[in-house]
């Protein structure tokens, strides 16, 4: 298998655009999980890649690892942090965003020129002795022989992750901050404290302004309806007239 | 299919890096088990015995020259010093790390997962004990280096790079004082460091299709007899060299140093610039020496001009600053533009010298931030110049040490500086890079001013009513501080023994 | 259970198999199983509410058609006619994209499952199966990775709470539950030494020979048994994988109203559904092809009847198979009652991913020990000094300790002085007079006395 085959030809240009236009459209979409979403199409099609190179383990757990789990981790913080959360746009550093166009696709061109010169009328050679056993198994035997000692040094790598994570988000809570049901309903019956809910809004409000108290049937107010943390203020007119529904 | 056989395994010569990530395993296990009044000594003393441990597995390996796992690994002479001079500044650096006597709990922050400057964390760093999750991290980092400059193949070499970057990427974020600035440090030094990895990656991809191989052997053949593109060798060359400049802060890849230096914790900031310098520049002259000798007339004078730009940059910048641990970050980033010339001589004289800069420059570099990490104020360290004033009138002892150290790091003759710089710009002359070695005596000269500047405002201004107060050192900053100026020193007067030691090792085995 | 199920008829595929294959021949393959799954998926629902109903003593369906088996036919013809409903803060192209995600992975992945062995297909030699790679369980696992997507797309797409969090969970669970999944494949790989689906099958059509105290006895040829810890981690984290109750947190209706497809309506929520049956379909089949035997009858029937797994007679062991699996996952789901969501994670996490790992070591070491590459004492001490470390560590385990309990008077005594009143501990409750009058009404034996 040395010469390029028609069928490998059409499958590499058709993947090869969408890899760019994914990579293009994580770097251009202003909507950060438009921006992963399209890095998940290069990644998908990188993975395609690699099964077409007879590689097809590593294009499936590059889809699998990449694409599965680590893109939708990413995903996942983005969907926390909200949708509505878009960088500013101002530039703390002038000019940078023509540096970085210029800078970047001079890179690509250069490496990309580079390449072509280089690998222009290069074929595939030792393919089929990789594969000879199958992928998998070459896969395994180069692990296990000449790679073994880097494989078993990246868990080495792994534990340390595995322990930053730990550092960097978990808090340890205190005994005393652990709080079950019991203690909180002990809490909520010792006298002093009102063990029933706190008053709503009531509906004998006026405003719906969350620092105004809820009225009382007898048209006071109930200090205990607000909450501790707001700074108590008088209300001014717009805020206190009454509010119709929306049309 | 046939059987997988293990290629042969050399355990003796792999002993000190088992060693060390066995004990950071074990450190991992510590945090578990052990409960969390006795875990502070526990660990300190586990990782100082790793060390120890495995400084001894050096010294017992010190005839051993053989590659082996697979040809991943190279146990040489240059392996073997680097890796020992890793382990003892390592040990060093540990000690400075297990300092907790100096504020109360220890530099370190207790959870750092507590928001910076919340309510919680002012009652953390009131001083609850800091996370001693630190131990178990810098000895897989020292593991990682030990493996690093050992790395006989390039992928080995990645995954070594990496695993000694991650934990210093953890260390940077865990300050207790300064928090905001220490996380912002760690995520520069993160982001950054992984843009430099991935340009490793890729070069290594590229001279994968230069040569057909990553073992620097397979390599050192291609570029002596190619059969594809140069092409691919420079791109390749230059982009794997992207990578380790990164590593070794050398201009234009240096702008994250001065921000790390000063955001990381002071011990953190002082492994880095001993322990990750010696490693990088492990790695730099094991792959220029071993795998590119072949092509040195096209690299020389581009990692040439990147050593005189570094110098430049590291002297001039240095001037203008006006925070000690910024102040340092430039002195470290000019000398490693030092250390780059004696990379550059490309001769078993410049390897040598190379390796004698880099301990020299590593103890007094210890010895200078354990003396920052001394003065203080009550919002801890206090590193901005303007509070260094007048401090030899109030504690003379502290201030003479530190004018020493300054000394030493301007060449004055009799300290360490004096000795490694004539070692290094010696072998460069007699590699036929005499400008290089103009453009660092310039530099030399050029970079003793701000040194001068930091002595002359110790001594020469009144101390005012802020100017911070000195802490007494505890046992373990106290023996950094004694081992930092005794070497500087020794091998500013005797450097002969030291000097021998490099001489014998330094021959790489291909 | 013994099996010798190795009829000479059994005419396993191998990849070369595919290679040859016609163009005509793959269209017919790809249309016939997109035919069937989208059949099995109108039975299965029809399937799922008529055995549920039986559970709940009630009829089922049993309106449309003979005895209401057309019910999902008609459901599913109404659906896509139903008003379509995006809602304004939807994110318009994710939304839509979303519920075609789920569809495609679902259908893509059945497209390496072997539904049987080689066969004569209009004169030409191939087998009952879309088409295999070398990795073709990596395929399904990727496609159930990939479809993981559309239920987070389409819980973000909806631009509305409810949704985003059951996408949050799902997700959350999909992926903490195909690890585990993962893992218990591993073992299968491990024994079978492939990862080609119609491989596995045949490496489980014949047993394996195990010198046992001087006896050689035949272990039985199906993974469920020879890899029985893995067969039923596989089962559990199936149904955690396949959203399906007790494991239906993402879409628990008393908190999140309908998870992920709250907001969706008509032809998109009829995708979901569909992914969703296919996905429970697929994971049974797979399970099926893993550790089941695949398409080989089971063990008696060849012994009898030579001919069982020749032909297309394949069909009818497999689907008989996925079937049976079918129901167990229907009965989980009318008996369980939903399990709490933290709960739910620890258990995949701490229980079922340890437990795994733990196994494929055992496993790593016992077919270590079986290949002669360890002499008989290493073997004895080794297992020796694993069998005491494992006995040491579970005797010296910390128990928790127990609070003292306090009798009833005691913490009565312990409250504060001023605490919220409470009943005398002595109360007697006086019979309600109407509870006595009801009584007396009913029985009038006692009236008369």
């Amino acid at each position: 298998m040395n010469a390029v085959s028609t069928g490998e030809q059409v499958a590499f240009w058709i993947l090869g655009s969408l890899a760019v236009i994914g990579a293009l459209g994580m770097v251009l979409a202003r909507n950060a999980v438009h921006s992963a979403l399209w890095l998940v199409v290069t990644m998908l099609n990188l993975g395609f890649f690699y099964v077409i190179n007879s590689a097809p383990f590593l294009g499936f757990v590059q889809i699998i690892v990449y694409t599965g789990a680590i893109m939708m981790l990413f995903l996942f913080v983005l969907m926390l942090v909200g949708r509505d959360a878009s960088d500013s746009l101002i530039e703390t550093l002038r000019g940078q965003r023509i540096a970085a166009i210029v800078l970047g696709i001079g890179f690509a061109a250069l490496i990309g020129t580079g390449l072509a010169r280089a690998l222009g009328s290069t074929f595939t050679v030792g393919l089929d002795k990789a594969n000879a056993n199958g992928n998998v198994e070459g896969l395994a035997s180069l692990l296990f022989t000449k790679y073994v000692f880097a494989f078993e040094v990246t868990s080495a790598l792994l534990i340390t992750a595995a322990v930053g994570a730990m550092i960097l988000a978990h808090v340890e809570k205190a005994k005393e901050d652990k709080r079950d049901q019991v203690t909180r309903m002990k809490e909520r019956f010792r006298p002093g404290n009102y063990p029933g809910p706190k008053p709503g809004p009531g509906i004998y409000a006026n405003t719906m302004s969350v620092a105004a108290p809820a009225r009382l049937p007898d048209g006071n107010g109930a200090e205990r309806s607000i909450s501790p943390i707001l700074p108590v203020r008088e209300l001014s007119q717009a805020e206190a007239a009454p509010k119709g529904t929306e049309k | 299919m046939e059987q997988l056989k293990l290629p042969p395994i050399d355990y003796g010569a792999l002993l000190p890096m088992l060693i060390l990530f066995g004990a950071a395993c074990l450190g991992v296990l510590v945090e578990v088990v052990v409960p969390r009044r006795a875990r502070n000594a526990v660990q300190l003393s586990l990782a100082l015995l790793s060390v120890v441990a495995s400084l001894v597995a050096v010294v017992l390996e010190r005839g051993t020259r053989t590659i082996t796992i697979g040809g991943a690994v190279a146990v040489d002479g240059p392996t073997l010093f680097l890796q020992g001079s890793i382990l003892v500044l390592g040990g060093v650096s540990l000690m400075l790390i297990g300092e907790r006597s100096i504020e109360r709990g220890g530099v370190f922050v207790s959870q750092a997962a507590v928001t910076a400057g919340s309510q919680k964390d002012a009652q953390q760093a009131g001083g609850q004990p800091g996370a001693t999750e630190v131990y178990p991290l810098s000895v897989f980092a020292l593991g990682g280096m030990l493996l690093f400059v050992a790395a006989n193949d390039l992928l080995t070499m990645f995954v070594a790079l990496e695993v000694f970057s991650l934990p210093l990427y953890l260390l940077c974020a865990l300050a207790r004082r300064r928090r905001l600035l220490s996380q912002e440090a760690a995520l520069k030094y993160f982001l950054l460091g992984s843009y430099a990895s991935a340009f490793f990656l890729f070069g290594v991809a590229f001279i994968y299709g230069f040569a057909g191989g990553i073992q620097l052997s397979v390599v050192h053949e291609a570029v002596a007899n190619p059969q594809r593109s140069q092409v691919l060798l420079y791109v390749g060359l230059g982009m794997v060299a992207i990578g380790l400049l990164f590593k070794a802060a050398l201009a234009p890849f240096h702008v994250w140093t001065p921000d790390v230096y000063q955001g990381a914790p002071t011990p953190v900031t002082a492994f880095m610039a001993a322990c990750t310098k010696v490693a990088a520049f492990g790695a730099l002259l094991r792959v220029l020496y071993v795998a590119f000798e072949g092509v040195r007339w096209d690299f020389q004078p581009v990692l040439g001009g990147i050593a005189v730009l570094t110098m430049f940059v590291g002297a001039v910048l240095a001037v203008t600053q006006t925070d000690l641990k910024r102040l340092l970050a430039y002195s470290s980033i000019a000398n490693a533009g030092y250390l780059m010339v004696g990379v550059l001589a490309l001769n078993d004289e410049g390897l040598s010298s190379t390796m004698f800069y880099l301990v020299a420059y590593g103890f007094s570099v210890l010895a200078a931030f354990a003396i920052i990490s001394l003065v203080r104020d009550p919002d801890g360290e206090a590193t901005h110049l303007s509070k260094w004033a007048g401090i030899g009138r109030k504690s003379p002892l502290l201030a003479g040490i530190f004018t020493f150290i300054l000394l030493a790091f301007a060449g004055i003759p009799l300290t360490s500086g004096f000795t490694s710089k004539f070692a290094v710009f010696g072998a460069a002359v007699e590699g036929g890079q005499t400008w290089l070695v103009i453009f660092g005596v310039i530099t030399s000269m050029l970079l003793a001013f701000p040194y001068l500047r930091v002595v002359v405002l110790m001594w020469l201004s009144e101390p005012g009513e802020s100017t911070p107060a000195v802490s007494i050192p505890g046992f373990l900053t106290s023996a950094v501080l004694g081992l930092g100026v005794l070497v500087t020193v020794a091998l500013g007067v005797v450097p002969a023994p030291l000097i021998d030691l490099t001489r014998e090792a330094a021959q790489f085995v291909r | 259970m013994t099996s010798f199920v190795t009829a000479a008829t059994a005419v396993d595929p191998t990849l070369e198999t595919f290679e040859n294959d016609i163009w005509w021949i793959v269209l017919i393959k790809l249309v016939g199983v997109f035919a069937l799954l989208l059949l099995l998926t109108l039975f299965t629902i029809n399937y799922e509410r008529k055995v549920v109903a039986r559970m709940a003593v009630r009829p089922g369906p049993n309106q449309v058609g003979p005895k209401g088996w057309l019910q999902s036919l008609t459901d599913g013809l109404k659906l896509p006619f139903k008003e379509e409903i995006i809602p304004k803060t939807a994110d318009k192209v994710v939304y839509f994209i979303a519920p075609v995600i789920s569809a495609t992975t679902a259908f893509t992945a059945f497209s390496v499952m072997p539904f049987g062995g080689v066969v004569n297909m209009f004169g030409h030699q191939t087998a009952l199966q879309l088409t295999d790679v070398p990795v073709s369980v990596l395929v399904l696992l990727a496609c159930s990775s990939m479809s993981v997507y559309g239920v987070v797309l389409a819980g973000w797409a909806s631009g509305s709470t409810y949704p985003l969090l059951g996408g949050l969970r799902s997700s959350a669970q999909m992926i903490s539950y195909e690890v585990a999944m993962g893992l218990s494949i591993v073992a299968v790989f491990m024994t079978a030494g492939t990862m080609s689906t119609s491989q596995i099958v045949a490496a489980q059509a014949s047993g394996d020979p195990v010198q046992l105290f001087g006896f050689e006895v035949t272990a039985p040829g199906w993974y469920a048994v020879q890899l029985l810890p893995s067969f039923i981690i596989y089962m559990i984290a199936a149904v955690g994988e396949t959203n399906r109750a007790p494991f239906d947190l993402p879409e628990a209706e008393s908190e999140l109203v309908g998870g992920f497809h709250t907001e969706y309506s008509s032809f998109k929520f009829a995708l979901f559904f569909l992914a969703e049956y296919i996905n429970m379909i697929t994971v049974s089949a797979f399970c099926t092809t893993l550790f089941l035997g695949g398409w080989r009858a089971p063990a008696p029937i060849t012994t009898f009847w030579e001919g069982a797994n020749s032909g297309y007679w394949p069909l009818l062991w497999f689907f008989g198979k996925v079937l049976i699996l079918l129901f167990g996952f229907i009965w989980l789901r009318a008996t369980l009652p939903r399990m709490r969501y933290d709960q739910f994670m620890r258990f995949g996490w701490k229980v079922l991913i340890p437990v795994s790992l733990v196994w494929i070591l055992f496993l790593a070491f016992f077919k270590v020990a079986r290949s002669g590459a360890i002499s008989d004492t290493t073997r004895w001490v080794t297992t020796g000094v694993v069998a005491v470390l494992v006995l040491a560590i579970a005797w010296g385990w910390p128990s928790p300790k127990k609070p003292k309990q306090l009798s009833i008077e005691e913490e009565l005594h312990q409250r504060p002085p001023g605490s919220f009143p409470v009943p005398p501990m002595d109360l007697q409750v006086p019979p309600s007079p109407r509870v006595r009058r009801a009584v007396a009404e009913r029985d009038p034996v006692s009236k008369e006395v």
